[in-house]
């Protein structure tokens, strides 16, 4: 850094450098068009789009020719009580499968963390991985032939004297089997940031603790946790910001009529009152309430994250 | 260091614990399996659990020459492979210049495209946008919606970044183009990270389902996902006028039910043990903070 010694040198050297600097940004900028192009058309103008949440959209008029409304539609929203179930099952359902479902993959986690045997680890996480490259369809396909009123489940139920269950009929089964099928789907997949974070630890941790008479009961609690803890606490956010995010795929496959009071959600609602009703403008204040609720979620998790000394950005 | 007598009870314990939580991985699919490759009597008298009964190929047979199913599984093969190319490419044109410290602007492009991870517009209003481009029933409105997924581009960008800067300046000096340099010198070193991303998004588009049903209409433009689906709710889609009296006494929904979607499964299962170090390392790559 002798250049700023002679100023005059210096000046030069800043324009030759900033000319230097453009002539290797324009094939970076090339690059970046057409890929700002489909944010632009595919991203940013849907959001644009969102509008007609405010209006009373029809084809002949188009986005910016039909009649504003205020906020109609989303008076409709929140005062049916249809709507108002679906809003209601939204969180239930997704509440039910953080809670039950986030501890799951830290737990796995640990636990394959201390099986010692590496050949007995990598076929255990081998299998487990598999469920979260299936499609929901696959899924779906594999839950409604076990649980059938005539599937492997309810065979062994009578073959033990019990009378069958129509499982996917009852909304207290059909529940366990959604949080129950969300679980096994990701579990495996899920553990494997966790078990990223936990070969960081440090094993002399372990020797000490032993030495000072830790059981492995302590040793988790007092080194395992801690030591992953930033890589929960930036999962958490991640996935509070998902929580309005049940997924289409699962609960179109799982659906059916007699479940539909505890089953129906946001993203199917959208789904079968826009597209298939046709009802553009109700559709799409639903699913910006869905988008807000999210956004609003990640942002307000992360403030707290921050204030424990962690945040995602 | 020796074990104690309580670690000895934890470690059996927790052994047996894991392996019967991915038995419960396994079972299923192999009673899918055993199901498909049953007889139909056997199925029916609930004689199958584990391993097929009665072993026969009828399920396959019917739902290849009775279903649509072959097509299907064409559309899927074209829909993922035009896919993963044209998604790896837009997400290398991303992630390339975003690497860079001299890019102008580099922090505005950056958070003009994660904030699309955090907000978006929605299914209806999406829908309109490829509705009014015209892109209806054509397979571009699977491919242009998710083309560049930006957590993929984010785990490429952070790769590129940790590529040595001598290699690059090395390789300018000899007057390599921006192009040369990307597919002589980025490219390849990368290709672990390139392989993982191609594995995410190929099963994505392999398992695509809500935006075939969205934007397809023509039934023989559907994709494994939506057939298979079908045939799960509907039972079965047999092509009555195919069907002689003789098979139509053979079939169970069950039968024809599993065969499909092992169908699907089958080509995943195959590429899953080849691709299983890359994703987990992918994983790991993407839990570097972007």
């Amino acid at each position: 850094m002798t250049a700023h010694s002679i100023p005059v040198l210096s000046e030069k050297r800043k324009k030759l450098q900033s000319r230097r600097r453009l002539r290797q940004n324009i094939p970076l900028l090339l690059m970046l068009l057409p890929v700002l192009a489909f944010y632009i058309i595919f991203k940013y103008l849907p959001m644009g789009g969102l509008v007609i949440a405010f209006k009373d959209y029809n084809f002949a008029d188009g986005i910016f020719g039909s009649p504003w409304v205020g906020m109609k539609n989303f008076s409709l929203l929140f005062t049916g009580t249809n709507t108002l179930g679906i809003i209601r099952n939204t969180f239930v359902l997704s509440l039910l499968r953080l809670i039950c479902g986030f501890p799951a993959p830290v737990i796995l986690a640990i636990l394959l963390n201390e099986v010692q045997r590496n050949w007995y680890r990598r076929s255990l996480q081998t299998v487990m991985y598999m469920p979260h490259f299936f499609s929901w369809v696959i899924m779906g396909g594999i839950i409604s032939t076990i649980f059938a009123q005539d599937g492997v489940i309810n065979q062994l139920i009578q073959m033990f004297g019990g009378e069958a269950v129509a499982f996917m009929y009852k909304p207290s089964s059909w529940i366990a089997i959604f949080i129950g099928s969300d679980i096994w789907k990701g579990m495996g997949y899920g553990s494997i940031i966790y078990l990223a974070a936990l070969t960081g630890v440090d094993p002399a941790l372990y020797e000490s603790a032993v030495l000072d008479g830790a059981n492995k009961w302590k040793q988790v609690w007092h080194i395992t946790l801690p030591s992953i803890r930033s890589t929960i606490l930036t999962m958490f956010i991640l996935a509070t910001g998902n929580i309005m995010d049940v997924g289409f795929d699962q609960v179109f496959v799982l659906q059916n009529g007699a479940v539909n009071e505890v089953a129906d959600v946001i993203s199917t609602y959208v789904y079968r009152t826009g597209l298939q009703g046709a009802q553009f403008s109700r559709a799409t204040a639903m699913g910006l309430f869905d988008s807000l609720v999210g956004f609003i979620l990640v942002v307000v998790t992360n403030r707290i994250a921050k204030s424990f000394g962690e945040n995602l950005w | 260091m020796k074990s104690t007598r309580g670690e000895k009870i934890f470690y059996f314990v927790n052994h047996l614990f894991l392996g019967l939580v991915s038995l419960t991985c396994l079972l299923p699919l192999l009673y899918i399996i055993a199901t498909s490759l049953s007889s139909s009597s056997a199925v029916m008298s609930g004689k199958v659990y584990l391993w097929p009964v009665q072993f026969t190929l009828e399920s396959y047979d019917l739902i290849f020459r009775g279903t649509p199913i072959l097509r299907g599984l064409l559309n899927s093969l074209t829909l993922t492979l035009v896919g993963v190319l044209l998604s790896m490419v837009f997400t290398i044109l991303a992630a390339y210049p975003l690497s860079k410290d001299y890019l102008y602007a580099r922090k505005a492009f950056t958070m003009l495209m994660v904030f699309t991870m955090l907000f978006g517009g929605g299914l209806i209003p999406s829908y309109l946008v490829v509705k009014s481009l015209g892109l209806i029933n054509s397979y571009w409105s699977l491919w242009l919606p998710g083309l560049v997924s930006t957590y993929n581009m984010i785990v490429l960008r952070t790769f590129f970044t940790n590529i040595p800067r001598e290699l690059e300046e090395a390789a300018r000096m000899d007057g390599c183009g921006e192009l040369r340099l990307i597919v002589q010198i980025f490219l390849p070193l990368s290709l672990p990270c390139i392989a993982t991303l191609s594995l995410f998004y190929a099963v994505s588009y392999w398992n695509m389902f809500r935006n075939v049903l969205i934007y397809i209409n023509s039934t023989a433009k559907y994709n494994l996902a939506v057939m298979v689906n079908n045939m799960i709710q509907n039972q079965t889609l047999l092509d009555p006028n195919f069907m002689q009296a003789e098979d139509i006494s053979q079939v169970t929904p069950q039968g024809i039910q599993t065969a499909g979607v092992i169908v699907m499964v089958l080509p995943i299962i195959l590429v899953y043990p080849f691709l299983q170090k890359y994703f987990v390392k992918g994983v790991m790559i993407g839990s570097v903070k972007g």
